[in-house]
């Protein structure tokens, strides 16, 4: 590299100890005598924490006393202090572009176990940047305005609470809700812990209050298909799935239901979990939202394997009359709205608990799982609150099994944070309703919350049998007398240090919670990351806890993890005041770490364009040339790369910045 | 009625054992037992354990080793791996038992005229010797050691085994054992290497028969 043109220009280095994090394992006066004695540098500094306010007037202080016209910093990764550092160097002066950020935490000192490696590693990732940033040129940040609609995704308590605080902000709001109705699995509880105050009670006025709502747009039955844009302009595609009722002409009145060909209801309930029937054409649930009924083309008699026969005689089309709102031909359609943030809350689904076989669950009838009971104590529930088993009896006693699915390895790893207390708040409703012996069987008891611990004394009180112990088996096979026809529970009672075997009428497991089965499919969709257990993964897990990787795209609620329901609301309006700032600011700032085309040297081959992960190369006919649309480019180089000519360069990524900085990591031995 | 302290000192501790069991192939999970007990509700044995699977794991990890080796329960264990199947943790608690039964034979911490670790031994030493195990002989051996008189109750089935010649009064074995001696001298050599270091670190605790 040119020699000479090094030394024009004046480095500060300033290497970080973050307290321990990179002291305990790179010799940090070390590296600043190292980088010393580099061409180019004027001073090198060690210092405790350079994020904090005195580190960052050091730097301010330094490029005025210095004159310095570079700046490199050597500690935690960009992500989290580059936007701390550019403003440092900015308010000193500088073009906060002719900084350089060095990882020596994430990337040296907390992934090494030598501290003499780990020191000289420090020295050459220090060393490129010091080579590097002798070539950084002066960059503008960009401005692009944002589009302040918002689309939520997912119509559960998360979703809800988000619409309504960012319409009440006067924001307009898409609501897309895979389901015929909103309400998610909060509509189907039956009291919520550990106020025990109704679900339906809290939840419904806020459902209807979205339906109402001027500035909501609510779309049942519909899901995104397709994401396209940037932050601030997102074009979204949503698939609006046919329930063949114009929703506009429905009025709920619900005539087509009382005259359906089928006089009694003997479908699959989907909503009471299977415990109830309904019939082809139906409404969810009394309190759904829109009050519109959808027909089902699986089992309606006017269908076969869900293509239309017009075979059947259509009752509930004159039952509707005049509204004429039951239209058998609809289809499918797509409708494409604009953007410019998106929430997306789509919240859980339940362990199967056909996954645990030593349970029992599907094979023995009276084993349920929690939600299923959920339906049985509701009062507008398959059985209007009556507790009775499968098989019509009432339960006398019950045993509840806590942690099914998780908390092991061999199903889900993580706690599921909702089932001790939700196990709690049934065996107090089961015992409400039945006044039967309950017996809770738990690995620990968690019950960290506002009124939780109170809770679990007040269930002690009640005469609830707490057993810790994890269940070894559920099974009907009697070696007594008293356990004849009743489904035993055989278990260590920990505490009392005896195996036991207790006789039960009925079992409910604790299922816990897991990804939605499409999370991956989301995810890709809306260009977000998931953890490794399969929820969608924020940005950072105390900080930024709404956000995720990708500019405008929030998530609140179960998606993210197992959580209750005052947990998920307040994430939810976090959510939502994350975007609202957003949107508010009028416009984003872009990285200016964009990619450019050499006009005089593109030849117009073409092949750039395909390659574009964001679409952002168009081909311009008139010069017959490529051109970049620096909005939607995210700098991910891909075609800088795959050029042949040569001529497509990215800010802060040009040639010379690159070769530099490799000249300067193999520099150092 | 006695009234005895049973209080734990730390000087009822033998510091490092549960490290010494963990550092064992197969038994590193340990650390990990959340004391959840399904191990103990799936046993089919634990209801004549004096202690349970799930206390033995926390026995074991906080060093009562003298305690966990002169427990029934790593001798009633029948290896059918239901506690290594359904732990949460995927601890392989059956391995450990084997571990622990090691430990007990090479200390001689066991109940001795108690049936399962004598069967262990006599097999063993057959099998060392003969290359092959004859088991009626086996069986008489047991009894002889740990319950003579139980084996008198028998007579009627050593009778009609003896009858149909299924209760042959010769040992068994293998040709050629020069060349399993050749074998098995070369297996002791790298275990008595092994359990030479091993006995180094343990201090002996030799108890009665228990039973």
């Amino acid at each position: 590299m040119d020699a000479t043109k090094k030394q024009d220009v004046r480095i500060g280095f300033y290497i970080c100890h973050c307290g321990s994090n990179i002291a305990a394992m790179v010799d940090c006066p070390a590296v600043a005598r190292y980088v010393e004695k580099l061409p180019g540098v004027v001073l090198s500094r060690d210092y405790k924490y350079m994020c904090s306010d005195p580190g960052q007037e050091l730097i301010q202080k330094d490029i005025k006393e210095h004159q310095l016209d570079r700046v490199v910093v050597a500690s935690c990764s960009p992500l989290l202090h580059e936007h701390t550092f550019r403003a440092a160097v900015e308010a000193g002066g500088l073009n906060p572009f002719f900084f350089h950020m060095v990882n020596i935490r994430e990337h040296d000192s907390w992934v090494h176990t030598n501290k003499v490696e780990a020191t000289e590693k420090a020295k050459a990732l220090a060393h490129a940047a010091i080579q590097r940033v002798a070539k950084h040129k002066s960059l503008e940040v960009k401005k692009v305005p944002i589009h302040p609609d918002v689309l939520v995704v997912g119509g559960g308590i998360a979703g809800i609470h988000a619409a309504m605080t960012m319409a009440n902000a006067g924001k307009k709001v898409y609501l897309v809700e895979r389901e015929p109705s909103i309400g998610g699995h909060m509509a189907k509880f039956d009291k919520t812990f550990p106020t025990l105050d109704c679900a339906a009670c809290i939840l419904t006025p806020k459902m209807s209050e979205v339906g109402s709502h001027p500035n909501i747009t609510l779309l049942t039955y519909s899901e995104v298909a397709k994401m396209d844009g940037y932050v601030g302009n997102y074009t979204v595609t949503v698939k609006r799935k046919p329930r063949y009722v114009i929703e506009d002409q429905c009025t709920g009145c619900q005539e087509c239901i009382a005259n359906c060909v089928y006089k009694e209801p003997k479908f699959h309930d989907e909503f009471n979990e299977g415990l109830g029937k309904r019939k082809p054409v139906y409404i969810p649930f009394p309190q759904a939202t829109p009050q519109v009924v959808a027909i089902d083309p699986k089992v309606c008699l006017n269908f076969r394997n869900g293509v239309l026969t017009d075979k059947c005689k259509k009752s509930c089309v004159t039952a509707c009359g005049e509204k004429k709102a039951i239209d058998f031909t609809q289809q499918e359609t797509v409708q494409d709205i604009k953007v410019g943030t998106i929430i997306v809350t789509t919240g859980f689904k339940t362990f199967d608990a056909k996954r645990v076989p030593q349970y029992g669950y599907g094979k023995f009838p009276n084993v349920y799982t929690a939600l299923e009971i959920e339906r049985l104590v509701n009062a507008s529930g398959p059985t209007a609150g009556h507790v009775v088993m499968r098989d019509g009896r009432e339960p006398k006693s019950i045993g509840i099994i806590h942690c099914v699915g998780s908390r092991d390895k061999k199903t889900n790893r993580w706690c599921s944070r909702v089932c001790c207390m939700y196990s709690m708040k049934l065996a107090h409703l089961l015992k409400e309703h039945t006044g039967a012996e309950i017996y809770s069987f738990y690995i620990d008891m968690r019950t960290p919350g506002k009124g939780y611990e109170e809770f679990y004394d007040k269930l002690l009180e009640e005469g609830v049998h707490f057993i810790r112990g994890r269940v070894g088996e559920v099974t009907d096979w009697a070696m007594s007398p008293e356990e004849e026809g009743k489904l035993v529970i055989r278990v260590e009672d920990t505490l009392a240090g005896y195996v036991r075997r207790i006789p039960f009428d009925m079992v409910v497991l604790a299922t816990g919670m897991e990804p939605q089965a499409d999370a991956q499919d989301v995810r890709r969709m809306f260009n977000m990351s998931c953890g490794s257990e399969g929820f969608f993964l924020e940005r950072h897990p105390k900080l930024a806890p709404v956000s995720t990787f990708t500019e405008g795209i929030f998530i609140a609620g179960a998606c993210q993890g197992p959580r209750d329901i005052p947990d998920t609301v307040a994430q939810a309006g976090a959510a939502a005041a994350e975007a609202l700032a957003l949107i508010d600011k009028g416009h984003i700032e872009q990285e200016p770490n964009t990619a450019f085309i050499l006009d005089d040297e593109c030849c117009g081959c073409k092949s750039c364009i395909p390659l574009c992960p964001y679409t952002a190369i168009t081909f311009d006919e008139s010069k017959k040339k490529a051109t970049i649309n620096e909005a939607l480019c995210k700098g991910c180089g891909t075609c800088v790369a795959a050029c042949p000519s040569g001529s497509i360069v990215q800010n802060l990524f040009d040639d010379e910045e690159i070769f530099s900085e490799i000249d300067g990591v193999l520099a150092h031995d | 009625m006695e009234i005895t302290r049973t209080i734990k000192y730390e000087a009822d501790r033998v510091k490092g054992f549960g490290d010494e069991v963990r550092s064992v192939p197969g038994c590193e999970q340990l650390q990990s037992c959340i004391q959840c007990g399904t191990c103990s509700g799936v046993c089919p044995l634990s209801i004549y354990m004096d202690y349970s699977p799930r206390q033995v794991m926390a026995l074991v990890r906080s060093d009562f080793k003298n305690e966990v080796l002169r427990s029934h329960t790593i001798w009633l264990c029948a290896s059918c791996y239901s506690c290594t199947v359904e732990c949460p943790r995927q601890i392989r608690i059956t391995d450990i038992m084997y571990e622990l039964k090691q430990r007990a034979i090479h200390e001689g911490i066991y109940p001795k005229k108690f049936a399962i670790p004598v069967l262990a031994k006599e097999f063993y030493k057959m099998a060392y010797k003969y290359g092959r195990v004859t088991e009626n002989v086996l069986a008489a051996t047991m009894f002889l050691k740990t319950n003579w008189l139980a084996a008198l109750g028998m007579w009627r089935l050593g009778l009609g085994l003896l009858k149909r010649g299924r209760f042959p009064l010769k040992v068994e074995s293998i040709k050629r054992r020069d060349e399993l001696d050749r074998m098995m001298r070369t297996v002791d050599r790298l275990n008595i290497d092994a359990l030479h270091d091993e006995k180094k670190k343990i201090t002996s605790h030799r108890v009665e028969a228990a039973t």
